[in-house]
C-alpha cells in the first residue's frame, strides 16, 4: 500500500517535471504557432493573451503579399541545403568507407582530423573563404555558399557513414571482391545499397545544418537579392519602424515545417552516428 | 589497380575539400595575423610582425581595466559556462526523465524534445525574439498569469538580463542534443545493474551515483566537451538578439571577430581580427585535444 503511493507520487512529479521540459522547449514554439495564426488586423494586447482569441489562415497569403520573393527565397534555401548534403555525401561516402574498411597508413590522423574539423565553425575562418571565393570568382553564386557550408558537415557525415558501415558485416563485400568485383562496383554495386539508411541520414542531417548555418556565411558571401536564402529573406518583414510579427511567424512555420518533419523520422541515424564516436580500433 | 592505394584514392574529395576549404583558410588567417590589413581593401597590406598579437592585449574600447580582445574573450568564457551549464543539467535532468519507468508517454516526450534541433537557429532566434518581447511577448505574459512579475521584464534592453537571456536562448537550440545523447549513454546501462543494487537494498541516489553517473561518465563528458566548443563559436543567436549590445554586454568573441572585420574597420581590420581567430581556434584546440582523449579511451554506444 505505502509502496504503490509513492510511485503514484513519483509518476505524478515525473509527468509534471517532463510537461514543465516541454513547456521549456516548446514555449517560442508555441508564440510562433498562436502569432501565425493571429489576424494581423486585431489590435495587440499587453500582456498577451495566453490563447488564441480568434484563428485564421490569412498570414500565410499575405507573407507572399508583403514579400513576394518569398518563394524564390525559400527555393534559395533548399538549393543551399541540398547542395551541401550533396557536396556532404560524395566526399563522406567514399571516405567513410575508406575508414570503415581499409588498414591503411594515415588512417587514425585522418579520423583524428576528421575530428578535430567538427570543431570549427564559420566565423573562424569567414574572411579567408570570401577572399578565397573572390579568387575563384565564386563570391556571389550558389556554389560559394554550398562549398563554403559543406566543410562544416562534412566531418559529421563521414562519421555517420563510417559508423554506420562498421556495424554491417563485411561478409557480402568480401564475396563480391572474390568473384572479381572492383573495389568501386563494390561501393557501388554492395555498399551504397546497404548503408542506405545511413545515406538518407546524412541527407537530412547537412540538409537542415546547411539551412541552418548558412546565415552568416550568406551574410558575407551572398550580395544579390535574388541568391538570398530564407533566413535573410525574413529580414524583409522588419521594417525601421516596425515588425510584421504575424506574416514573419506564418513564413517561420511554412519554412520549417518540412525539414523538422524530416528531421524526426531519420533522427535515430544521427543520434547513432553521433554516439558511436569511438575511434578505438 | 592495387589495393594499398584504393584507401587513398578513395580520401581524395575528403583531403581536397578540407586542405581547400579548411586548412589552407586556416593558414591564411595565420598569415594575415602579421600583417595590417583590411577587409575593404583586399590588395594591401603590409607587415607588421606581432603588432597584432600586442593590440590584442593593448586596445581599450570603453573598458578601461581589460582590454577589448580581453573582455570579449572573458565574457564568452562566462556566457559559455552559463548556456553549457543549463545544458549539462537540464539535459542530464532531461534525459533521465525521459529514460525512467515511471514516466508514462515516453514516445511521445522523446520526439517532441527533437524537434528543436531542426529549426534553423536564425529562425529560433527570431521567434525567440518575439516570445521574449516586452510589451506583447507571450513570456511575459505568462510570468504575469503566474503572478511571478508584477511588470514586464525588458528582457534584451538590459546588459546583465541580455546577457544572461542570450545564453538562455542558445541552451534552448542545444538542449535536444544533450538530451538524446545523453538519454542514449542512459539506454546503454544494463538493466540488471540496477536490479543487483535493488536486491542489495540500494536506495535511489545511491544508485544514481554508484550506477548511472559512472556508467554515463564517458558520454557526458563527450557530449559536455563537443558542446563547449560549438557554444563557444556561436554567432547567430547573439547576433539576431542583440547584435552584441547593449554596450557590449553580449558582445563575446565571434561577435567581436565579426565586429572588428567588418563594421569597426578603422579600429581593427582583418589583420586583428584574424589574431582574435588565433585565439580563439587555440581554444577551440585545446578542447579538442581533451574530447580527442575522451574518444581515444571508448565510448561504447
Amino acid at each position: 500500500m505505502k509502496r504503490s503511493t509513492r510511485e503514484l507520487t513519483k509518476k505524478i512529479i515525473y509527468q509534471i517535471l517532463a510537461l514543465l521540459l516541454i513547456a521549456f522547449l516548446f514555449l517560442p514554439i508555441y508564440q510562433m504557432l498562436v502569432t501565425a495564426l493571429r489576424p494581423a488586423d486585431l489590435p495587440w494586447k499587453s500582456p498577451a493573451p495566453l490563447f488564441p482569441e480568434k484563428i485564421t489562415l490569412q498570414n500565410f497569403k499575405s507573407a507572399f503579399d508583403l514579400v513576394p520573393r518569398l518563394p524564390r527565397y525559400l527555393l534559395n534555401s533548399f538549393i543551399y541545403g541540398a547542395g551541401v548534403s550533396i557536396v556532404s555525401l560524395l566526399v563522406a561516402i567514399p571516405a567513410g568507407y575508406a575508414i570503415a574498411r581499409f588498414h591503411f597508413r594515415g588512417r587514425k590522423p585522418i579520423m583524428i582530423f576528421v575530428i578535430y574539423a567538427n570543431m570549427f565553425a564559420p566565423i573562424m575562418l569567414l574572411v579567408p573563404i570570401y577572399v578565397i571565393m573572390k579568387k575563384f570568382g565564386l563570391v556571389n553564386t550558389y556554389l560559394s555558399v554550398i562549398l563554403a557550408g559543406s566543410i562544416f558537415t562534412i566531418p559529421l557525415s563521414t562519421w555517420l557513414v563510417t559508423s554506420y558501415m562498421q556495424t554491417i558485416p563485411k561478409a557480402i563485400e568480401e564475396a563480391a571482391l572474390i568473384d572479381g568485383c572492383s573495389e568501386f562496383s563494390v561501393i557501388h554495386r554492395i555498399i551504397i545499397p546497404m548503408i542506405s539508411p545511413a545515406i538518407v541520414a546524412v541527407l537530412i542531417y547537412a540538409f537542415i545544418t546547411g539551412w541552418s548555418q548558412q546565415f552568416i556565411l550568406a551574410l558575407t558571401l551572398i550580395k544579390s537579392d535574388e541568391l538570398m536564402p530564407i533566413t535573410q529573406g525574413l529580414y524583409q518583414f522588419f521594417s525601421r519602424s516596425s515588425v510584421r510579427w504575424n506574416e514573419l511567424m506564418a513564413a517561420i512555420l511554412m519554412s520549417t515545417l518540412i525539414p523538422v518533419a524530416l528531421f524526426l523520422v531519420v533522427q535515430k541515424y544521427i543520434v547513432r552516428g553521433l554516439v558511436s564516436g569511438s575511434i578505438k580500433e | 589497380m592495387k589495393r594499398k592505394a584504393v584507401p587513398y584514392i578513395l580520401l581524395i574529395p575528403l583531403i581536397v575539400a578540407f586542405a581547400l576549404f579548411l586548412v589552407y583558410p586556416l593558414y591564411k588567417v595565420v598569415e594575415t595575423s602579421f600583417y595590417k590589413a583590411s577587409f575593404l581593401n583586399p590588395f594591401y597590406r603590409q607587415f607588421v610582425g606581432l603588432e597584432n598579437y600586442k593590440w590584442l592585449f593593448t586596445f581599450k574600447l570603453f573598458d578601461p581595466k581589460l582590454s577589448y580582445f580581453l573582455s570579449a574573450f572573458k565574457r564568452s568564457l562566462l556566457w559559455v559556462a552559463g548556456s553549457v551549464g543549463i545544458k549539462v543539467a537540464l539535459g542530464l535532468l532531461g534525459a533521465l526523465l525521459l529514460n525512467s519507468k515511471y514516466l508514462i508517454g515516453k514516445k511521445v516526450y522523446r520526439t517532441l524534445v527533437i524537434v528543436p534541433w531542426a529549426i534553423p537557429w536564425a529562425m529560433a532566434a527570431m521567434m525567440w525574439a518575439w516570445t521574449l518581447n516586452s510589451e506583447f511577448g507571450i513570456l511575459n505574459s505568462i510570468l504575469m498569469h503566474l503572478h511571478l512579475i508584477k511588470a514586464p521584464v525588458t528582457f534584451l534592453a538590459r546588459p546583465s538580463s541580455a546577457f544572461i537571456t542570450t545564453f538562455v536562448v542558445d541552451a534552448w537550440v542545444g538542449l535536444p542534443f544533450m538530451i538524446i545523447m545523453i538519454l542514449s549513454g542512459l539506454q546503454s546501462i544494463p538493466e540488471n545493474l540496477y536490479e543487483a543494487a535493488t536486491i542489495d537494498g540500494a536506495g535511489d541516489l545511491t544508485k544514481f551515483f554508484k550506477i548511472t553517473l559512472p556508467m554515463i561518465k564517458p558520454v557526458l563528458l563527450t557530449v559536455t566537451l563537443l558542446s563547449t566548443v560549438w557554444t563557444f563559436n556561436s554567432f547567430d543567436i547573439i547576433w539576431i538578439l542583440t547584435r552584441g549590445g547593449p554596450i557590449r554586454a553580449t558582445e563575446t568573441l565571434p561577435i567581436a571577430i565579426y565586429n572588428i572585420s567588418f563594421l569597426m574597420v578603422r579600429f581593427g581590420g582583418i589583420g586583428k581580427a584574424s589574431a582574435m581567430t588565433i585565439a580563439q581556434v587555440i581554444f577551440v584546440s585545446v578542447i579538442a585535444i581533451f574530447y580527442i582523449r575522451t574518444l581515444e579511451k571508448g565510448v561504447e554506444a
